[in-house]
């Protein structure tokens, strides 16, 4: 008998066998793979088994039998091959994921891992994702973040420019965080603003997901009994899916997945392989939000101890301060007396001495040097006193024009002008008066001391939660490194003089936490600038 | 005359005083202590105290209280080194306060105004 097919040929050429392609010239020499690979599915063959079935012998049903379930088996098994091609793909994928889930602990770069991977080809290519975060003392889901085309063109742009470039999971994820995430949240806001559910409402299909805490496959979504229809309406599709973020019994979030574009089936397969991706992403935001959340209460920690270092320092300085205040009232008092009788003595031999008396010059010259030293003395005590201020709440204005008022006699001796702007409707300020209105007399004598003319203009206004005075004396002229010595204690100035001056009024106005300025105006004089609280500190 | 009990430790500041006050015409008696003080003002009669406040291991202040208690009508100026306690209420309950100085001026004008609030208190019957 002559046969159609090539399976009887030990060796054949490419005419014998149409079935033969290119690349499969071994199975031209190899009968036996020849016959299993192709003839069981040639037409051919068909023609000639049913030639073998017509001559009568009883093997052909048999023979025709074994072919049907050969052929049968050879699907089955090409089938379970491309299933397990596709899971092997699903698996490296879902490890790249991972890989890059676990390297992260920044709350955006997990945020673009996870949307990406949905809807990129490579992952799940879905056309669309959208993520809302859970907000756990609202008890709400509120949109966040969301992927993916507007339309058809800029789908098409996107998908042409993703096909042309071969990157992989992180470099997409990448490449979206760095160029595309501040616009895709702009791009999408006007919905995920209104992306605002309460999970109160335990007949929201959000929160019938959530506490199911699986998977959900939304078709016909205008109709479904359990879709708010202004959620179909904002998403604009029948058909999307939606995956919960649990992570360890926590709620994180929720994924709205659809093929707004293709409108590409949602099949059940899609709903189980986009299952096993939502842990991992549910853990990767959780920890990245706990990571956040690391952040700010370490910068908080961080800000706390530097502050209490601060403090600390401050609390050392102030102990200082005071050790050197109770040395030096301690040393004033000793001094006062002996002064005391060394003056008052003087004072009274200089009574009795005749105007005409030579000794007269010596005597007044110690008397003079006396006074000279209880003022010093005065200085110092002042200074010990400003560690320990009295609070309270005081009028600004009513305090300069006092200050003003009892510094006017030598102001005018001097001819020195003074004017006064007072701020309207100011506070009242939290203060030690007699400790203030001191530094302020001493700003007003260090402009006057042994300088004749010159101008003194003080200001005051309000400024937020402040009272503002301003002092502006234009009678003398320093160097920086002049002012900087003024505010140490008992350093001197050829201008203004020696003793504690204005450094005495900085430890006053510190001490009470009131922040004071000096700037030096080029050719024309100092700028004080004081900031009073106008409440009691905490 | 006015007679005046100065209260000081400091043997220099009594000469100085009794010196300076006996100028100004008032006869002046000086005590060293608190006993001093309280011992010389059972045995006589005064127009009014000056008190220091820090007397070695005593307070001026407590003899302050004590006068004021039982010697009501007793004017005493207080004199001191220290300033601060102007502000302490117990030194309220003196008739002046003043800060030692070798300038005596502030002193005199203050007793000067003390007898004569005493005076005319005196006078109205108080």
């Amino acid at each position: 008998m002559d046969w159609e097919c090539c399976w009887d040929k030990s060796t054949v050429t490419t005419s014998d066998c149409p079935n033969i392609g290119e690349g499969e010239e071994d199975l031209l020499q190899s009968q036996q793979r020849r016959i299993l690979e192709k003839c069981c599915d040639c037409d051919r063959f068909k023609h000639d088994l049913a030639r073998f079935r017509d001559s009568g012998n009883p093997l052909a049903p048999v023979l025709a039998l074994i072919n049907t379930e050969y052929r049968h088996q050879k699907n089955q098994i090409q089938s379970l091959v491309s299933f397990l091609d596709n899971k092997t793909l699903e698996v490296r994928f879902l490890h790249e994921l991972g890989s890059v889930l676990q390297s992260s602990v920044d709350l955006d770069e997990v945020l673009s891992v996870a949307l990406t991977a949905i809807t990129a080809g490579k992952g799940f290519g879905m056309n669309r994702a959208f993520l809302l975060l859970f907000d756990r003392n609202r008890n709400l889901l509120y949109g966040h973040l969301a992927i993916g085309p507007r339309n058809y063109d800029e789908a098409w742009q996107a998908w042409n420019e993703i096909s042309t470039t071969d990157m992989d999971l992180q470099t997409l994820a990448q490449n979206f965080r760095h160029k595309k995430l501040t616009t895709e949240r702009a791009k999408f806001q006007d919905i995920l603003k209104q992306m605002t559910f309460t999970l109160d409402n335990s007949d929201h299909i959000f929160a019938k997901t959530m506490d199911s805490n699986q998977p959900a496959l939304i078709e016909d979504a205008f109709h479904h009994p359990d879709v708010d229809p202004e959620l179909a309406r904002l998403l604009g599709v029948d058909t999307f899916l939606l995956m919960p973020l649990i992570s360890r019994n926590r709620r994180v979030g929720l994924i709205i997945a659809d093929n707004c574009i293709t409108h590409r089936r949602i099949s059940e397969e899609d709903m189980r392989s986009l299952e096993t991706f939502t842990f991992p992403v549910a853990f990767a935001i959780e920890r990245a939000s706990l990571y956040d959340r690391l952040q700010v209460e370490l910068n908080r920690v961080t800000e706390a101890g530097k502050k209490l270092k601060e403090q600390q320092e401050q609390i050392v300085k102030m102990e200082k301060m005071a050790l050197v205040g109770r040395i030096t009232s301690s040393i004033a008092h000793s001094i006062r007396n002996p002064l005391m009788i060394i003056g008052g003595f003087a004072r009274s031999v200089l009574k009795n001495t005749p105007e005409t008396d030579p000794k007269r010059d010596f005597i007044e010259s110690i008397v003079g040097e006396a006074r000279q030293m209880e003022g010093v003395l005065d200085e110092i005590l002042s200074y010990s006193d400003a560690l320990y201020p009295a609070k309270d709440f005081w009028n600004v204005n009513q305090m300069v024009t006092a200050t003003i008022s009892e510094t006017s006699d030598r102001l005018q001796a001097l001819g020195c002008e003074i004017s006064f702007v007072p701020g309207e409707s100011l506070p009242a300020i939290f203060i030690d008066y007699k400790q203030v209105a001191y530094c302020l007399k001493t700003m007003i004598m260090s402009a006057i001391d042994g300088h004749k003319g010159g101008r003194i203009d003080i200001r005051t206004y309000g400024d937020g939660d402040q009272v503002i005075m301003h002092v502006s004396d234009t009678s003398v002229r320093l160097s920086q490194e002049d002012l900087d010595r003024l505010l140490v204690p008992f350093s001197t100035t050829l201008e203004l003089g020696s003793g504690l001056g204005l450094a005495l009024c900085k430890t006053i106005l510190d001490k009470q936490g009131i922040a004071f300025n000096i700037r030096l105006l080029p050719d024309t004089g100092i700028d004080y600038t004081i900031s009073f609280p106008t409440r009691k500190e905490e | 005359m006015s007679k005046l009990l100065v209260v000081d430790d400091e043997a220099n500041i009594r000469l100085l005083y009794a010196e300076e006050l006996a100028e100004e015409g008032y006869q002046v008696v000086t005590a060293a202590s608190t006993a001093e003080a309280v011992e010389k003002l059972h045995m006589s009669e005064f127009d009014l105290v000056v008190l220091d406040i820090k007397l070695k291991n005593e307070s001026g202040i407590d003899l302050l209280q004590k006068l004021v208690k039982e010697r009501h009508d007793m004017p005493v100026i207080l004199c001191s080194a220290f300033s601060c306690y102007k502000d302490d209420f117990s030194a309220w309950l003196a008739d002046g306060y003043i800060v030692k100085s070798g300038d005596l001026t502030e002193l005199k004008q203050e007793i000067a105004r003390v007898l004569a609030k005493k005076a005319q208190r005196a006078k109205v019957g108080l």
